[in-house]
């Protein structure tokens, strides 16, 4: 279905080719997936298939393409929308038409294809992407995992025989991801369809992939094979993987399931009791902090959006040096809350305070100006491209120092911590979606905040960004700094936490310690936890070091 | 909910009036008949709410043309009180026949505002788009996309604003818009790309039958002596008052050449529709009606002109005329509510 003989690409004005000899086969009815961290190319392979490269973005190209027995370098996307159906990221940038049903026969009506024909299609693909409830409404009232479906039906209406995804669930909570791809699977069972799709998240697909291509992105050659041989080779992989590499199983389990058979063996030697003896105790270490005083305090919080409640009676206490997790689906309030901490919205009931110095009194953010709260909390929004606008990463810092009144300093430390010491003369909004979100960690980090609060920080990062991240909001912490972090990040949680909320129809659900919230909780569960279902074992680090002692 | 025509049909046959007449009773009456439409079909509309905003801005605009025409005209014999006649502009008497002047006016511009916001309410933008004829499709698609874009970059600069706010960027003068207006940009220039990306890889913009080297000449000509061929003849009649006539010929034979162009260009775009909207009998009664207020419009206009217009001012009389099968006819604009109900409900039947 794909063929690719030594395809090389290089971007116009770029000096390292972004495919280096790339060969490869897909067989028809297959289900690819791509993976290899940002910048290699991925993106670039996916719009080779449908002719966007070359045609849309200039660049040399050599080498051969074929797809459904055509060339996409000599026709172009155009003469290629029938055969390649290509879906992106952002699931709000890719309609044209208001409504549901009008967007699904866009591409058909300005292919002037028969009316009956035509209404045929529309009603097959709304079912097949079960989404026929949604024909009439408005894109812009969808849900993230909503659009997606219609984005994937819009491209769908054209039968094209593969369809090409760029990491369509990066910009999703984990339960719209599930429902993309649960909606891809069923395309790819029922019509055979061939689906090649990029993914950081390996732990959401590698167990529906028949085959998985590994670009490595420093010059190795790509890898083409089934899951298991393919991450066997591969450094940065999802926990479970990582833990049955370090422990020699074999074959790699792929799901949590086949995991469990292993852990079983294994507890048959009877070494599950101590552990969770050990349990306890660490739980315990890692929760006390009773005696330090408050750095956040909402007491009874209430607030609506034009009298749809957001927060109901919300209580929560933050210490200071605390690292606390705010989680819960799409819509449950996690985002609103911080902009209560921060100052940007108001309670309508209730109180949110913010301690000071231990000399002053507490800034109660009613009366507070956000001028007056940021010189004590900062905040990182969820999308960094809100904040990014100078040239260059170092006057993007300048700018947050002179905001703030504060003297001007180097950043040197700073920006060594984060990574970005070669970028600092670079235009912020021309680098990687990890390396923005650094730079706004930076832009908001440089104003020196006691308490910092993060809104969903590993939204779209590959592991590496990922690890980096993480290893960086441990140092923070060490160092005394108080986070608040909303998230749907489970693995991230289990690393950095002390305590999680969990929030559910604007109402704290559950606060507790993250061992006992994890290993009690089905959903909000790292895939350690899953797998042991112990409060001491929730990252490949608790596994290990238990192996060790023994 | 009716068919397209029958909509751009009552557009038509409510805008004529409340463009051209200047007498509150028949304005008063469109005013009431586009309100009822509204209230009876417009407020389940996905962009409903738009309506609110053009009823306001109708309204500040009738609010400020009464002060403005009461201060600034002074003709008129029942006066009202004196401002000091040293007072540039507004100095003199103020009258009343010059502030209901004003109130008229204003009553105009609000009518005419409801009326579209109105028609913006009821009609299905789509079907509007499928209906353009296909030369003005391009166009058609470019409002499209800003319609499904601008919700999106409103939303895009209240984060920004946030995002800013919260890194101590404070508004003192012009260049602190720098750090709004920026990431606005950059953001909506990304998705714009991301759309055209899209769009691409859907196919959009395939030509069935490109144009042939003679077909583009023709079209491109047409087009050429069609424009120069208007604005001579719109000139003329502009300024040159002996030659109406040939004004008249030049200005109809320049809207047929580019006409002409146009639709040999359009040939060339073959597209089809997505189900066809039936047209019902209620359609039929809507165009009668609208056919109806036009023509009672043109006959009172032939026939007794005086009772179309209103003069406040002396010598006419303070009491509006008024001319009964006119009026009669605006209340016809009324008659998609009352039919409403009923056809909307067999439309949503019969698509699930």
């Amino acid at each position: 279905m794909i063929r690719c003989e030594h395809l090389t690409y290089r971007y116009p004005g770029a000096s390292t080719p972004a495919l280096y000899d790339l060969s490869l086969q897909v067989e028809e009815g297959e289900f690819l997936l791509v993976m290899g961290p940002s910048g290699a190319g991925k993106s670039t392979l996916l719009r080779c298939l449908n002719g966007l490269v070359p045609h849309f973005y200039g660049g040399t190209v050599s080498g051969r393409v074929q797809v459904a027995g055509r060339d996409p370098i000599a026709l172009g996307p155009r003469g290629m929308a029938d055969a390649v159906g290509l879906v992106l990221q952002d699931p709000e940038a890719q309609f044209v038409v208001d409504r549901v049903e009008d967007e699904l026969a866009f591409a058909l009506e300005n292919q002037g294809v028969d009316p009956v024909v035509m209404r045929k299609r529309v009603e097959e693909v709304l079912d097949q992407l079960s989404i026929a409830h949604l024909r009439h409404r408005s894109v812009n009232t969808l849900s993230g995992g909503e659009r997606q479906r219609v984005a994937i039906a819009a491209v769908m209406t054209l039968q094209p025989r593969v369809l090409a995804l760029d990491e369509p669930t990066s910009q999703l909570d984990p339960q719209a991801a599930e429902e993309v791809l649960d909606a891809l699977v069923r395309l790819n069972h029922d019509l055979g369809l061939t689906v090649i799709l990029s993914e950081h998240r390996l732990e959401r697909v590698v167990q529906y992939v028949d085959r998985i291509l590994y670009l490595p992105g420093d010059g190795r050659p790509a890898i083409l094979d089934e899951p298991r041989a393919v991450l066997h080779q591969v450094e940065l992989t999802p926990p479970l993987i990582t833990l049955a590499k370090a422990l020699g199983w074999s074959p790699l389990p792929l799901t949590i399931k086949e995991g469990r058979q292993f852990v079983r063996q294994q507890a048959a030697g009877s070494e599950q009791q101590a552990a969770g003896g050990r349990a306890q105790d660490i739980a315990g270490s890692r929760y006390a902090r009773r005696n330090t005083p408050h750095a956040i305090s909402v007491q009874n919080l209430e607030f609506s959006y034009n009298g749809h409640p957001a927060l109901q009676n919300v209580s929560l206490e933050v210490r200071q040096g605390e690292f606390v997790a705010l989680m819960g689906r799409n819509g449950s309030g996690k985002t609103t809350l911080l902009k209560q901490i921060v100052g940007l919205l108001k309670p309508d009931r209730g109180r949110v305070e913010i301690a000071a110095l231990p000399s002053s009194r507490p800034l109660d953010t009613r009366h507070a100006a956000v001028e007056e709260i940021i010189q004590r909390v900062g905040y990182v929004p969820q999308n960094p491209n809100a904040l990014l606008f100078s040239d260059t990463v170092r006057q993007e810092l300048d700018f947050t120092r002179r905001s703030h009144r504060l003297p001007a300093g180097d950043h040197h430390t700073l920006l060594a911590a984060l990574g970005l010491i070669p970028y600092a003369d670079r235009y912020p909004r021309d680098l990687s979606v990890g390396e923005r979100q650094r730079v706004a960690l930076a832009a908001i980090l440089v104003a020196e905040p006691q308490i910092l609060l993060l809104d969903e920080p590993t939204r779209g990062l590959d592991y590496r960004q990922k690890a980096a991240l993480t290893a960086f909001l441990q140092r923070e912490k060490a160092q005394g700094r108080t986070l608040v972090l909303a998230t749907h990040d489970v693995e991230l949680v289990a690393r950095c936490a002390d305590r999680v909320v969990l929030l559910g129809d604007g109402q704290v659900v559950v606060d507790g310690p993250v061992r006992q919230v994890m290993s009690e909780s089905l959903l909000f569960a790292s895939q350690i936890s899953k797998l042991f279902r112990d409060p001491a074992l929730l990252t490949v680090e608790d596994v290990l070091a238990l192996h060790s002692t023994r | 909910m009716f068919h397209t025509l029958s909509w751009v049909a009552w557009l038509i046959a409510a805008a004529v009036p409340a463009f051209t007449l200047r007498n509150p009773l028949y304005l008063a009456l469109v005013l009431g008949a586009a309100w009822l439409v509204y209230t009876a079909l417009g407020r389940t509309s996905p962009i409903g709410h738009s309506w609110g905003t053009f009823a306001r801005i109708g309204f500040l605009f009738l609010a400020l043309a009464v002060p403005f025409n009461a201060l600034s005209n002074h003709i008129g014999q029942i006066v009202l009180f004196r401002l000091p006649a040293n007072w540039p502009i507004i100095g003199g008497p103020i009258t009343l026949e010059a502030t209901i002047a004003g109130a008229v006016n204003g009553l105009g511009l609000l009518t005419i505002l409801v009326v579209f916001a109105a028609f913006n309410a009821v009609v299905d933008h789509y079907q509007l788009l499928r209906a353009t004829p296909p030369f003005l499709f391009p166009a058609g698609v470019v409002v499209s996309i800003a319609m499904t874009f601008v919700p999106q970059m409103v939303l895009s600069a209240r984060e920004i604003h946030q995002a800013q706010r919260i890194r101590g960027h404070r508004f003192r003068g012009v260049r602190d818009l720098l750090p709004l207006v920026m990431p606005l940009l950059a953001n909506a220039l990304e998705r714009a790309i991301q759309l055209a990306e899209t769009m691409e890889a859907r196919g959009f913009g395939r030509i069935a039958t490109p144009l042939s080297r003679r077909q583009a000449m023709t079209i491109q000509l047409a087009t050429l002596t069609g424009l120069l061929s208007l604005l001579t003849g719109l000139s003329m009649l502009a300024y040159l008052p002996g030659y109406r006539l040939w004004g008249r010929v030049l200005t109809i034979a320049g809207v047929g050449g580019l006409l002409g162009g146009f639709a040999v260009q359009g040939r060339q775009v073959h597209r089809t529709r997505y189900r066809r909207s039936a047209w019902h009998w209620q359609d039929t009664v809507i165009a009668l009606a609208c056919a109806l207020v036009l023509t009672a419009l043109v006959v009172a206009r032939l026939t007794a002109p005086a009772r179309l217009a209103y003069n406040p001012f002396p010598p006419g009389s303070l009491w509006p005329p008024f001319n009964l099968p006119v009026g009669a006819a605006l209340l016809l604009l009324a008659l998609p509510a009352l039919l409403g109900g009923r056809g909307q409900e067999a439309r949503w039947n019969d698509s699930m």
